[in-house]
């Protein structure tokens, strides 16, 4: 994922901590260029900082960058950290400081640490109390292992920065809906696609009798296809190695299904708002339907 | 396995504790697949058809499958009788007539194809290559029969149709391919035609539209059925077209037509009660495949048989039948034709020839997915780009 990190040795981490020590100390292009960035990568920083002048945040982005250094980044992988999440300019020293030290906590040795941080700087922005709540909800509602949930972290981390209803609701449809259990769910790196990407390609494949939700002794008639056999991979491969169908269908049926949710949820907000649901007239078994009713009747999934 | 099932419930409890603070739309408005009921019908209904379709398509039953279980599509019959643009307000909406969209370029088509459905076994005249210029008539489809449709892939949605100044809607929404039985009918001017199966009066609508017909006889078991036929004739065609001269409305069980009258129309439309697939798999409501109804289901291919005898004889020498359904299922499609021809030599003495319906099919092949090579019919198959069907038909030529 991260190869291009290297990690400085301590030696030098040692000689560039007194800067960051001196009390209101500038942040010049002078000592930019003493922490080992290039000309240009100083005036790159420079002119990210000034944009957040004001503030009294220089003295931050010094503390920040001489904090990143503190893990062994080196001045390329920090200049990058910065660029992906200029925020990091802004956090207090000793909040970062925890934020580490918690995640240090939460299972991320030497070096998971800081590819973490360079493959999701926010992950700094983030409070200590709202990343132990999401270890908190994955240990406890999802059930899965401390190493799972460091996994998971790793792999995903914006899961952090989510709405835990909405991934209680994307576990529970792949630990429900589709029989699959939490060491599977990690290996296919289920948290980084958004649910209607998980249930769009789970109900095509159901749809097409590929896929069967196991009953509670968790057997299928037929034998499903791996979460990650069709998740990670790319549409083409999906299409033609595991559903076995065009991309015309699947475009159509894309575009059904959007349609199919976003029904639903006017459908659902409908009977929250007035309870006197307007029940659907129904037709007795004719293949056709002369209005609007027919358009309606779907499938419950 | 244990620790699993002590998870389920320790995670099912929380589901309910956690709800509230699900926003609305992911909120959990079901119990999970794990807790459902065992076997609604619907269930059933596709149990049984991944039993025999997976059997009788082979690697076509996914994809048929897949469309099935989605929304399907629909055309919009144009009522010729509304006084308004209705044609053309459908056109600025991006629709198309799939019935003229091909003309032009079937004429030369079909003369190669001679495709000949024989089936030595049934030892019944099954000509269907007759000559050219014969196929060339029964292809003059009538010009004033429309339906629009959605392109290809495209799943807009028609809005319900609007009342004229006169009370007449404007279109009738109905699946593109129950035109096709119609069409296959070929009613020409003067024709006297009867509809043994016609509530809700979807294809009659679309025989109306041809003005062609002296007189026309609708007839359907179910009483509460004829009237709502009744109410369909009333919301598209005017009072003059409806008059008792030229439309008769009955509600005679079909099988017991004979005893009526027999060997009297020149068409006949047999569009017999079937297992409706698309219906069974989405409606649990009164469902064919609802334990209460076994024995009615099993039933069907006889009741279908009785109908499409029926038909045949109350055609008049000469005359035509279609018989049609919308299920895939061949024990109430192909078998029930076989059967059909074959009794009705036997035991009444009426020779019939198939009629090919390849012209047909090869002319809306860009519209409808068709089942390749059927020895006896043609057939509609769902697509999800193309979700039409299914449609069976098969048409039947007394000659004697
Ligand atoms: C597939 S629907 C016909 C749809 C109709 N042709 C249309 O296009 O709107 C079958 C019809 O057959 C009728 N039916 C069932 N048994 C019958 C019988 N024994 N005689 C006549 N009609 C019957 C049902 O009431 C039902 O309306």
């Amino acid at each position: 994922m991260q190869n291009n990190i290297t990690l400085q040795s301590a030696k030098e981490n040692h000689e560039l901590r007194p800067l960051a020590q001196k009390p209101d100390s500038e942040l010049s292009l002078r000592s930019l260029l003493d922490m080992g960035f290039t000309d240009t990568q100083a005036e790159q920083i420079c002119e990210s900082v000034s944009k957040f002048r004001g503030g009294g945040f220089t003295k931050h982005a010094l503390s920040s960058l001489t904090t990143l250094f503190g893990l062994g980044l080196n001045p390329t992988s920090v200049l990058k950290v910065l660029q992906k999440c200029p925020e990091l300019y802004t956090v207090k020293e000793s909040q970062l400081q925890q934020r580490i030290g918690n995640l240090r906590k939460v299972g991320f040795v030497e070096g998971s640490l800081q590819r973490l941080v360079v493959y999701y700087p926010q992950i700094l922005t983030v409070p200590v109390k709202t990343i132990k709540n999401v270890v908190l909800f994955l240990r406890e509602k999802c059930l899965f292992t401390v190493q799972q949930v460091t996994d998971i972290l790793r792999d995903s981390p914006a899961i952090v920065q989510e709405d835990l209803g909405q991934v209680e609701y994307k576990f529970q449809y792949v630990y429900f809906r589709m029989g699959v259990k939490q060491a599977e769910m990690v290996k296919s790196r289920l948290f980084r696609f958004k649910l209607d990407e998980v249930r769009c390609r789970h109900c095509f494949l159901e749809r097409r009798g590929l896929y069967e939700t196991p009953d509670k002794k968790g057997q299928t008639f037929i034998i499903n296809p791996k979460l990650d056999s069709f998740l990670k991979v790319a549409q083409d491969t999906f299409l033609t190695e595991v559903a076995k169908a065009s991309a015309e269908e699947y475009s159509v049926f894309q575009r059904l299904m959007a349609r199919e949710w976003q029904e639903e949820d006017r459908h659902h907000s409908r009977i929250e708002a007035d309870s006197d649901d307007e029940e659907v007239e129904e037709d007795e078994d004719d293949e056709e339907t002369s209005g609007k009713s027919g358009y309606r009747k779907q499938r419950k999934t | 396995m244990m620790a699993i099932l002590v998870d389920t419930r320790l995670l099912l409890r929380r589901v309910k504790d956690f709800r509230s603070l699900m926003p609305r739309r992911n909120r959990v408005k079901e119990k999970w697949a794990a807790t459902r009921p065992k076997n609604p019908p619907t269930r059933l209904a596709l149990q049984h058809f991944d039993a025999t379709y997976s059997v009788q398509l082979g690697n076509l039953w996914p994809s048929v499958r897949v469309a099935l279980l989605s929304e399907r599509k629909y055309g919009a019959l144009v009522n010729n009788f509304s006084y308004e643009a209705v044609l053309a307000n459908l056109q600025a909406q991006g629709c198309r007539d799939f019935i003229s969209d091909t003309h032009t370029e079937t004429q030369s088509c079909f003369e190669q194809d001679k495709a000949v459905e024989a089936d030595k076994e049934l030892g019944v005249s099954m000509k269907t290559s007759v000559n050219n210029s014969q196929q060339h008539s029964a292809l003059q489809l009538s010009p004033s029969i429309k339906c629009v449709v959605f392109p290809r892939g495209d799943i807009t949605r028609f809005k319900p149709a609007r009342p004229d100044m006169h009370g007449l809607l404007g279109y009738y929404l109905m699946d593109a391919a129950s035109v096709l039985p119609c069409l296959a009918l070929d009613v020409q001017e003067g024709h006297s035609v009867l509809d043994l199966c016609a509530a809700p009066g979807g294809k009659t609508l679309v025989l109306l539209q041809t003005q062609a017909i002296r007189f026309l006889c609708l007839n359907d078991v179910s009483v509460s059925r004829t009237l709502r036929l009744k109410r369909v004739l009333n919301s598209y065609v005017p009072k003059q077209f409806l008059s008792d001269e030229m439309l008769r409305i009955t509600s005679f069980d079909g099988t017991k037509w004979a005893e009526v009258e027999s060997n009297t129309f020149d068409r006949v439309i047999v569009d017999v009660p079937c297992t409706t697939d698309r219906h069974s798999l989405m409606e649990d409501d009164n469902n064919i495949f609802s334990k209460s109804r076994t024995a009615e289901r099993r039933r069907l291919p006889q009741l279908q048989l009785e109908l499409l005898l029926a038909g045949i004889k109350a055609a008049c020498p000469g005359g035509e039948i279609v018989y049609s359904t919308c299920t895939l299922s061949q024990i109430q499609n192909l078998s029930v034709v076989e059967q059909a021809v074959y009794l009705a030599r036997e035991n009444h003495g009426i020779h019939l020839e198939v009629v090919s319906l390849r012209p047909l099919t090869h002319m809306f092949r860009k519209t409808f997915h068709f089942t390749p090579d059927l020895q006896l019919g043609e057939m509609v198959v769902p697509h999800l780009a193309a979700n039409f069907g299914p449609i069976y038909m098969c048409k039947l030529k007394r000659l004697t």
